[in-house]
């Protein structure tokens, strides 16, 4: 279970990384799959702007972090995916400017750019609250919004487990 | 700045938001033609993903009413209903749960509830607040909660929750009221009351 603005990484056979309810907030899923390793930030702001602690709470600290967990694991670098799941806009808060939820999205998008890791999926944006699972050994994520069914986001063609 | 409040401190905030709720729930009381009962609220500091435990179930669907208070203090107004809840309100107030005009209706008596609340908020500390309009959504619990929290308290790990319930006689239905103060509003609000740093 990683709650608002925790992470969690495993390389453990049977192990599920969970959000529940992300709203604005996104879930950064790392995986290597053939490691079978995986990572899961809980990202609550775009910036840590100078504040420490909480690696996992701000975009900007939290893509280098998980990054570090996961290869600390085994994981090789250049074969680590990125999944992103969240960054809704569930409302519009008065005084003007993008949204929490985009704003995030972007600063993920933006620090995963520059570390050079793919986006391999993604289910940003829209105004729904979504709930992440992320299976360890298999290298499966899925997604699941309100009241509807959980699809499989990745990997893209589905694999026997 | 101190992020802990004393035992005092959060005695005041409770007590400022059993006044408040009771002034809300005497809009809503008038507005149903039904008494409205409400709990002693409770008054806690958090951290966030504890505050998000504390409210209720992640996954659970839930419809948020979020009115947002500018002015001398910062705050976000958050009333939540089950599932049932809502469509009981709807219900009473003879709109159809699955029409367009329930998260209409829904949004009004955020609106008339939570003003009240903030209004009478106001009339006890001298503060100015302005109230916005208010915005719903129906959606998991969590993820309400946590956008509230995201907008409202960013730069603080722990949010103060001032939490309230109001049940309606006579009927399976309650409420769940929150707010959610900016940091920097917490202090103000204790300045206001004399217990400030």
């Amino acid at each position: 279970m990683v709650r608002m603005g925790e992470h969690a990484f495993s390389g453990r056979a049977g192990d599920v990384l969970v959000s529940l309810g992300l709203g604005s907030c996104i879930g950064l899923a790392l995986l290597d799959r053939r490691a079978s390793v995986a990572g899961l930030a809980h990202v609550v702001l775009p910036a840590a702007e100078g504040r420490e602690g909480a690696p996992a709470k701000f975009a900007d600290t939290a893509v280098p972090a998980l990054l570090d967990a996961v290869v600390g694991l085994g994981a090789r670098r250049s074969r680590v995916d990125a999944v992103l799941v969240g960054g809704a806009s569930m409302f519009s808060f008065g005084g003007g400017g993008l949204d929490v939820g985009q704003r995030n999205d972007a600063a993920v998008r933006e620090e995963l750019a520059r570390l050079r890791i793919p986006i391999a999926a993604a289910e940003t944006g829209g105004s729904t609250g979504r709930t992440v699972r992320v299976d360890v050994e298999h290298g499966i994520v899925t997604s699941r919004a309100a009241g509807d069914v959980e699809v499989a986001l990745y990997p893209k063609t589905p694999v026997a487990a | 700045m101190s992020t802990q409040f004393t035992e005092l401190q959060l005695d005041a905030l409770r007590e400022l938001a059993n006044i408040g709720s009771g002034t809300a729930s005497t809009a809503l009381s008038s507005m149903l033609g039904r008494s409205v009962d409400i709990s002693v609220p409770t008054a806690e500091a958090l951290p966030f993903a504890d505050a998000v435990d504390a409210i209720g179930p992640a996954e659970r669907v839930v419809t948020g009413v979020v009115i947002g208070v500018h002015g001398d203090m910062a705050a976000t107004v958050l009333l939540l209903l089950g599932e049932s809840d809502a469509a009981t309100l709807c219900g009473l107030l003879g709109v159809d749960p699955a029409d367009e005009l329930a998260a209409s209706a829904l949004g009004e008596i955020g609106n008339i509830v939570g003003a009240s609340y903030v209004n009478a908020l106001s009339a006890m500390t001298g503060l100015t607040l302005e109230p916005e309009p208010p915005q719903s959504a129906t959606d998991m619990l969590a993820a309400i909660v946590a956008t509230v929290l995201a907008g409202r308290a960013a730069a603080d790990d722990i949010a103060l929750v001032l939490d309230s319930d109001l049940r309606v006689e006579g009927e399976d239905c309650s409420m769940s009221f929150l707010l959610v103060p900016s940091h920097g509003g917490v202090q103000e609000l204790l300045t206001r009351l004399g217990l400030g740093d």
